[in-house]
């Protein structure tokens, strides 16, 4: 959580998550670039500069893959949580690994000849309308454009700014950049190596993000948030008192198409917004840790009877009025302005009369 | 809700001891995973076959019959230890650059060139060197080329830039190098045509076209593909030369 | 002047464009829209390749901001129903493209012996 913004805020977890990173990448480019040329053994080698755009190309692919794999394992696996926590920085590396890929490209293939660079790799192939042959350069800079986005715009100023939604409609280029990715890799490299690994290599990699994904959506479908049903005028049956344990949350879909997060703390139910002000994340699969809600990706943090961040943080997240009619907890449907103080309800039925 | 008994992990505090071992598992299996990715995708790379720069030997200095079209040659009259008299080789400029210009002076007439040889097999072409010294006038009679038709053929293989296929890159073929290839032939670099199979033991063709031109934009938009054309072969003082008929190429 | 010529035209009036905005921002707006950002420097540089990238996007929250058209509700409302959606269509767009791509590689045998068609006279 920042008060003041710095840029980038840095703890243990975070040197270990960028140490393990850093030795993958540097792992992959080091054999990629030193020990492959002996195994290949060929008696005139590769070119270096065409060695080392593949290696940093192929580099930012199985990156990309990997991180698009973390966000459907954490959600069928809280486990691989931490692996979300720091994927930011995860994929600016993924960014510059791959902008170095297209600068080794550009200064090669689109380089030493009487066109201009950029001009060169926008008029040079042109078969737009066949697939063999087709310009898969253009779908590589696409891409390149996407992660060059989503990298610059990671810094959580531009969270607060666009607003989580907007910069998640934003980040959702990830997706589209992947099937770029998929295109400039089987249109390009895949077109000329005829070696069975190399396809399997990248068809598993596209597969498994592939399967990881629809996996996550077919346990939100079976097992998701359970929609609220309405009650009376404004009010709306969110879940049972005896659902809500002690220093967790219970989420519930209102008919607004929000998600209130029902806690309990100290034996009183309190209601709050699920999304998180930070990265809209859900607060309702948080817990309690020393009296204030506790987001399951980034750890922000908030007063369950006001949504208010503890002093000298400044994030709020809306509140919802409660009730409790006999083990029902009633939500209202609107939502009070973030920060705004409810008084928590006791969970007990006798405690009905008097709300 | 999320589950009691599940470790919770907050980034910013020590991570809970039931997840470490998870947590070092995972990060050991990535350790691991990224190279063995690498492993799969750099030992599948493709031998990009015989091809070079002769840095080995020097800068060369040679003699020979320049002949302008259908692109620059040299018939070589007086070679080195690496090019012997007799030989014609291809001609291209630094960068991705023909040199058309530079010996448009010469057309059958003699020159001393100055430069790096690239080969791949019999194919041979001269990086002529920057500067005066790239390219002088030489004394003494120029000797006329002989040509020596070998028909009309339709050939099965690939349109390439003659001097990344003769291993200014390598690889210097294919998709993967099809706009450098493109941008090549652009600059007006020798195009060469490898054919599926040698015909009289030649499988690299210089390519032209009928009218001496350098070949266009419909030509160039098949480079890097298996491609079939017609075409005259002959050889012209023993450089094999396919005059080829636009019309025919098509893709395989 | 080519397509290409002016698309990279276009490129560098829409980067220079967005160093001005950059400027602008960076020191007028920043601190306007965003109390945390009061008399923070440090970080702001960092923003610059962001805003040279999306400054039409910049500009109109600046605007919805500083006109107090900012809906407080709207912040946590997550898309979340689009990564179902998204990877549903995703399911069947990357294989097709993949396989399409597999499907249109040449093999070498479709390589053919030379043909002579005609003889030399």
């Amino acid at each position: 959580m920042s008060v003041k913004y710095i840029p980038v805020q840095w703890n243990p977890n975070k040197y270990v998550y960028d140490a393990v990173m850093l030795a993958a990448v540097a792992a992959f480019l080091w054999f990629f670039m030193f020990v492959s040329p002996d195994l290949l053994a060929h008696d005139r080698p590769i070119t270096g500069q065409i060695r080392t755009a593949r290696a940093f190309g192929a580099c930012a692919f199985f990156m990309l893959t990997v991180i698009l794999c973390i966000g459907p394992l954490a959600r069928l696996d809280a486990r691989f949580l931490p692996l979300l926590y720091n994927r930011r920085h995860f994929g600016v590396m993924a960014f510059f690994i791959a902008l170095t890929h297209a600068y080794a490209i550009l200064g090669w293939y689109f380089s030493f000849t009487p066109i201009e660079t950029y001009e060169a790799l926008l008029s040079t192939n042109t078969s737009f309308d066949r697939v063999r042959g087709f310009p898969f350069e253009i779908l590589g800079l696409f891409a390149l454009l996407c992660l060059g986005v989503l990298a610059l715009t990671s810094h959580d100023f531009w969270m607060k700014f666009l607003t989580p939604p907007i910069w998640k409609a934003l980040h959702f280029l990830i997706y589209a950049a992947y099937a770029a990715v998929i295109g400039h890799v089987a249109l390009g490299v895949l077109q000329d190596g005829h070696a069975t690994g190399l396809t399997v290599a990248f068809g598993l990699s596209g597969a498994l993000v592939i399967a990881l994904h629809l996996a996550a959506v077919m346990k939100d479908r079976r097992a998701g948030d359970p929609a609220a049903s309405i009650a009376q005028d404004g009010w709306e049956v969110a879940c049972h008192a005896d659902q809500v344990e002690e220093g967790f949350g219970k989420v519930a879909v209102l008919s607004t198409g929000e998600r209130v997060a029902v806690f309990r703390q100290e034996g009183k139910l309190s209601a709050i917004s699920n999304a998180c002000s930070h990265q809209n994340g859900p607060l309702g699969e948080g817990r309690i840790i020393d009296c204030l809600v506790t987001c399951p990706w980034h750890g922000f943090q908030y007063n369950v009877t006001n949504g208010r961040s503890p002093e000298p943080f400044t994030e709020t997240v809306p509140t919802y009025d409660l009730r409790i009619d006999g083990a029902k907890v009633l939500i209202r449907s609107e939502p009070n302005p973030p920060g705004t103080y409810v008084e928590p309800v006791a969970a007990t039925p006798a405690n009905k009369d008097t709300v | 809700m999320s589950d009691k008994e599940d470790p919770f992990f907050v980034g910013y505090l020590p991570a809970p001891k039931s997840l470490r071992w998870f947590l070092a598992g995972v990060s050991l299996l990535l350790i691991l995973a990224f190279p063995l990715f690498s492993w799969a995708v750099s030992v599948t790379q493709e031998d990009p076959g015989p091809s070079g720069y002769r840095f080995d030997f020097g800068r060369q200095t040679l003699t020979g019959t320049i002949t302008l079209a259908p692109y620059p040659t040299l018939h070589v009259t007086e070679g080195s230890e690496l090019v012997a008299a007799g030989e014609t080789i291809l001609l291209a400029g630094v960068g991705k650059f023909g040199v058309a210009n530079r010996v448009s002076d010469f057309d059958g007439a003699l020159a001393t060139l100055q430069g790096i040889i690239l080969d791949r097999g019999d194919l041979r072409m001269l990086q002529v060197a920057g500067g005066r010294r790239g390219v002088m006038a030489a004394e003494g009679e120029a000797p006329t080329l002989d040509i020596e038709p070998l028909g009309r053929w339709r050939l099965s293989g690939e349109i390439c830039d003659g001097k990344c296929l003769a291993g200014a890159m390598r690889p210097g073929t294919g998709i993967g190098h099809r706009a450098c290839a493109q941008l090549c032939l652009v600059g007006e670099v020798p195009p060469v045509f490898v054919a599926s199979e040698p015909i009289n033991g030649h499988e690299f063709f210089l390519i032209g076209t009928a009218d001496g031109a350098p070949i266009g934009r419909d030509l160039i938009d098949f480079v890097g593909l298996y491609v079939e054309a017609e075409g005259e072969i002959s050889l012209r003082g023993g450089m094999p030369v396919l005059i080829i008929d636009p019309e025919t190429v098509e893709s395989l | 002047m080519s397509f290409a010529a002016t698309l990279v035209l276009m490129a560098e009036i829409w980067v220079w464009i967005g160093l001005a905005i950059s400027a602008l921002f960076l020191t007028i707006g920043i601190g306007r829209v965003d109390e945390d950002a009061r008399g923070a420097y440090v970080f702001r540089p960092l923003l610059v390749p962001g805003i040279i990238l999306i400054w039409p996007l910049v500009l109109w929250r600046w605007w919805i901001i500083e006109t107090g058209r900012d809906d407080w509700a709207k912040r946590h409302q997550p898309p979340r129903a689009f990564h179902a959606q998204a990877w549903m269509v995703l399911a069947v767009v990357i294989p097709l493209i993949f396989l399409a791509a597999l499907a249109a590689r040449q093999s070498t045998e479709l390589l053919t012996p030379p043909v002579l068609l005609e003889a030399p006279q």
